[in-house]
């Protein structure tokens, strides 16, 4: 009964928002409040069942209900209470639910905050919100019903996959799918704004804290999922160019795109097209990210089920990008913009660099990703392109894009003096001479490393140096140093928000650099009482034990690690899951500053007297890591509420 | 731009789209299947009711042999209902659906049976043998076998009503001599 | 806009253009299955084969760490070596994806050894090869 109440709320729901985006968008053509008012409430209306269905999901979980078929197919009898709520997201069906409900969350939340203050564009950003949530809402009751029933009833279900139980994978798709939906809104908004003609700054200012917050959500699932990627998948990397995770990329480069790029526009009236195309394409990669994990139509490592949702998806993804598209074409004259671009040497000229760069990585990392099907539609031949394309093409333009980021907030508006540039930029191009210096002395030999963080020393001094300049003004203006500081940065909380932002950025890519280059690791077979070394470790095998536990039977090695200090136990396992048709490798590890070691254990002995053991030790890992920490920061500093300025 | 330029811009999304469409053509690059073309592996079981029943003494008909286990949840119990619809449709039409279940209790496996009111043939396979010889290491798989005893296709996870119709369909039009060439399907 | 903008955005244009060339060509993975690669084998070729493990066929010293096998497709095998464990979804009449080089020898140096996750599937347990519940006992019993 309570499965078909929940499927029945969704359909309500789907005829709600139907209705609701009609509503909408008749009263944004007939200016009449009263429908956009009825639209509102429909909006509320879907918010309230979706919550009631998805509570109706997690409750059919608890109760090992599984007459479910998604019950059944994700938990059974051993599944640990905290496992079968967040497992609820762990599938298609569930992880449909969760986009569907921020959806909504978010409608509401657009509603709270902007009916009053955007009445032209209002009504029709609701409209595309809602017609949006009207196609997942499809997709929970057409294609990937949550609520369908088995029967007769399976004594016990299948289990969550294995690979979920892990804290990553709990919070992973949340952050993932709090950025996707994000930038739902500034399309929405992009979309009234094409629609109604009011192409000035007004849907750019509105959206801002939308852009920068659905930003950072995508950036922390990123993180995540490279920390997950990291830690369970047991091969001591982060990220692999896989399609699965180069789809949530894709919009982030873009999105970053659109971050900077507004800015051109608000300042000097630039780029209008550019930035309406840009949040166009950005929401576009988004769905289309969502399309290629579900569709089955690029075989990856861990894609999804196929079937009709995935020809669902494609068509809305063709319907969305034709339709903007077309508005785009439609309102070309209204996108001219009022500036003109006055010398290569200027700020506008390297944010219009900055944007190209990452508008080229994304296309590079699209093209790889889809050019199996390229070349098997062309040449009929079944290629793909791994790893070391991605890196070829984008790790020049990440270089460039970290030296832009240096040269970008210092340099001035429309055409640099040689002055400007001479007190900017010399004494941090010096620092970074020294650093590679430096480096290099310190034995760095692989160029790249040398280059990259000579790169980042630069960029780093560029944003002390800002800093330091406008923290002395203050100092001489009588304030001291603590409050001069914490005033810059509540003042001037959007420039100084994206500087701490930029040094997330910088710290990640020395973690990212460190680890390519002075990583080592090694695999080895030891009998017990042998020793294996690496980088510094001593690492001997002492015993292999098994144990049971509620849902899975672990072998378990124990080995003894010294490095130097206190000599400890290590114990990577591998755990036996009864739905599984081989076994999950349990990685044990510690974690350092400066380097983590990694153990897996990898083939043994049924007598327990001999044990493969891969180590790894691998170097900044946790400096990419620390990276977000400051990332967040930096975002929390960005959206605060703006004090008033002086002039 | 002018005019009529401008609208290229929608247009230029087409392309892109359609190669993506494309792709639904493809099957991601699964595994091929050695045991597909090739002939099916003997077998001879004795079913639940305790008849027995050979590879051979089906030779002329369409064989759907499904491997199945009552532990096999939930993808088993979906797709029960559809190998008994399938059953009851093509059953006069020379197509036979032969259950083996593997790795069970009798007990759990007639109360399988009986709850979903199979009534095709099932039979175990107590040592193992006959799942060993399919390359069995999961449950459900389903083999579809032509009237010469030939492994057409093979299908993994739960058997959906569409999947068992276009085999069946395309299996059975064939003549009983010696069928066409042409590539078997992938799966 | 002016000449030297559009001209600097063709030279950008370009640039990206070679180096995603470039990339390509020297990265690309052409996927085969054992017939194919058979058909037309090409030495130093980067390739992905898929096939299924021969029966039999499976060899692994523990203590050099190599692993060889056969892949087969049912008409043509494959030999197959490789340095390191394999991955977990790994076995003797098992699927298998391979990316690696074709050796002036005849065999697939194996860097990769790919692993499908599926969902749809449960696994056997107790009486199978695969079965993990005898493993544990045996090594609970030999570990006392």
């Amino acid at each position: 009964m309570i499965p078909e109440l929940g499927q029945g709320m969704l359909l309500v729901a789907l005829g709600l928002a139907l209705a609701g985006a009609i509503l909408s968008a008749a009263g944004g053509r007939t200016g009449r409040p009263a429908l956009v008012e009825s639209a509102q409430h429909a909006a509320l209306g879907v918010f309230a069942l979706i919550t009631c269905s998805f509570a109706l999901l997690v409750y059919a979980f608890l109760t090992f209900d599984f007459s479910v078929r998604y019950v059944a197919s994700n938990t059974n009898l051993g599944t640990p209470f905290w496992y079968r709520i967040t497992g609820v997201w762990g599938a298609l069906e569930g992880s449909i639910i969760l986009w569907g409900w921020m959806l909504s969350l978010y409608t509401l939340i657009v509603i709270l905050r902007h009916r009053e203050r955007a009445r032209e564009l209002y009504p029709w950003a609701l409209t595309v919100m809602l017609a949006i949530m009207a196609f997942f809402i499809t997709i929970m009751t057409v294609a990937a019903p949550p609520f369908s029933r088995l029967n007769p009833v399976p004594a016990n279900g299948r289990g969550l996959n294995p690979l979920l139980e892990d804290t990553g994978m709990i919070t992973h798709p949340i952050a993932l799918y709090l950025g996707f939906t994000g930038f739902t809104v500034p399309f929405a908004f992009a979309v009234a704004a094409l629609v109604t003609g009011r192409l000035t700054d007004t849907w750019i200012a509105l959206t801002r804290r939308w852009t920068i917050t659905a930003w950072y959500f995508l950036s922390l699932g990123l993180l995540i999922g490279g920390w997950w990627s990291y830690h369970v998948l047991g091969w001591g990397g982060y990220w692999a160019w896989d399609p699965v995770e180069n789809a949530a990329f894709m919009p982030w480069l873009t999105g970053t795109a659109f971050l900077h790029s507004v800015m051109i526009q608000e300042r000097r009236r630039m780029l209008k097209l550019w930035n309406i195309s840009l949040v166009i394409l950005t929401f576009s990669l988004t769905l289309f990210g969502t399309f290629l994990t579900r569709s089955g139509v690029i075989a990856s490592v861990h894609a999804f089920t196929q079937g009709s949702i995935g020809i669902m998806f494609l068509s809305f993804l063709a319907l969305v990008v034709l339709v903007a598209l077309g508005l785009l074409a439609w309102r070309w004259d209204a996108l001219k913009g009022q500036g003109e671009l006055d010398s290569v040497v200027s700020r506008e000229s390297a944010f219009l660099l900055n944007n190209v760069m990452l508008v080229a990585a994304a296309f590079t990392v699209f093209f790889g990703t889809v050019f199996p099907l390229l070349s098997e539609a062309v040449r009929g031949v079944k290629v793909s392109v791994g790893a070391p394309f991605f890196n070829s093409v984008n790790i020049p333009l990440f270089l460039g894009l970290i030296f832009l980021m240096g040269v970008g907030p210092l340099i001035a508006w429309r055409r640099a003096s040689l002055d400007n540039l001479r007190r900017n930029f010399v004494g941090p191009i010096v620092v970074g001479v020294v650093g590679a210096a430096v480096f290099y002395a310190l034995g760095v030999r692989s160029a790249l490393a040398v280059l990259s963080l000579a790169l980042t020393v630069f960029v780093a001094a560029t944003i002390g140096l800002d800093f330091w300049r406008a923290t002395r003004a203050r100092l001489r203006m009588g304030e001291s140093i603590l409050p001069a500081m914490t005033g810059l940065l509540a003042r001037h909380n959007r420039r100084y928000g994206g500087f701490v932002v930029h040094l997330g950025i910088l710290v990640i890519a020395v973690g990212v650099t460190g680890s390519q280059a002075w990583s080592v690791q090694t695999e080895t077979t030891l009998k017990v009482g042998e020793s294996a070394s690496l980088g510094g470790y001593n690492v001997r095998f002492d015993r292999l034990d098994a144990a049971e536990e509620s849902n899975h039977a672990r072998v378990v090695g124990t080995f003894t690690v010294a490095n130097g200090r206190q000599p400890a136990v290590m114990q990577p396992s591998k755990k036996y899951y009864p739905q599984e048709s081989s076994p999950i490798a349990g990685v044990d590890y510690w974690i350092g500053l400066k380097e983590d070691l990694y153990l897996v254990l990898g083939d043994f002995t049924r007598d327990g007297r001999q044990a493969t053991v891969k180590i790894q030790v691998n170097r900044l890992v946790t400096v990419i890591w620390i990276g977000g920490l400051i990332l967040t920061l930096g975002t929390v500093l960005s959206v605060m509420p703006e004090r008033r300025k002086a002039a | 731009m002018s005019r009529a330029l401008r609208w290229l811009i929608p247009l230029a999304a087409i392309p892109v789209l359609a190669l993506l469409a494309y792709g639904f053509r493809l099957n991601p690059r699964e595994v091929p299947s050695p045991l597909v073309g090739r002939p099916a592996p003997a077998f001879a079981l004795k079913t639940f009711a305790g008849q027995p029943v050979s590879l051979e003494s089906l030779r002329g008909k369409v064989v759907v042999l499904n491997f199945w286990a009552s532990w096999c949840y939930p993808s088993c119990y979906e797709e029960a209902p559809v190998l008994e619809r399938g059953w009851q449709a093509w059953r006069d039409r020379s197509v036979v659906v032969l259950g083996v279940d593997i790795q069970d209790t009798d007990d759990k496996a007639l109360k399988f049976v009986r709850d979903f009111q199979l009534s095709f043939p099932n039979a175990p396979d107590p040592s193992g043998k006959v799942s060993i010889d399919y390359g069995i290491y999961g449950v459900p798989e389903t083999f579809f076998i032509d009237k010469q005893g030939r492994i057409r296709a093979k299908h993994v996870g739960s058997l959906s009503e569409q999947v068992f119709k276009q085999h069946v369909e395309r299996l059975s039009s064939e003549g009983a001599a010696a069928a066409s060439e042409s590539s078997p399907a992938s799966r | 806009m002016k000449p030297k903008f559009i001209g600097g955005g063709l030279v950008i244009l370009a640039a990206l253009g070679y180096m995603i060339y470039a990339g390509v060509t020297q990265s690309a993975v052409y996927f085969v299955t054992p017939s194919e690669l058979r058909a037309s084998p090409v030495t130093g070729k980067a390739y992905r084969l898929g096939g299924l493990v021969a029966r039999g066929s499976l060899r692994w010293d523990a203590r050099t760490l190599d692993l060889a096998f056969t892949l087969t497709d049912g008409q043509a095998s494959i030999p197959v070596r490789h340095k390191g464990t394999a991955p977990d979804l790994f076995g003797e009449g098992r699927g298998a994806v391979v990316e690696g080089t074709l050796t002036s020898d005849g065999y697939v140096k194996a860097t990769q050894i790919l692993a499908k996750h599926s969902e749809e599937y449960q696994a056997p347990h107790d009486k199978n090869e695969a079965g993990y519940k005898e493993l544990i006992k045996t090594l609970q019993k030999a570990t006392q």
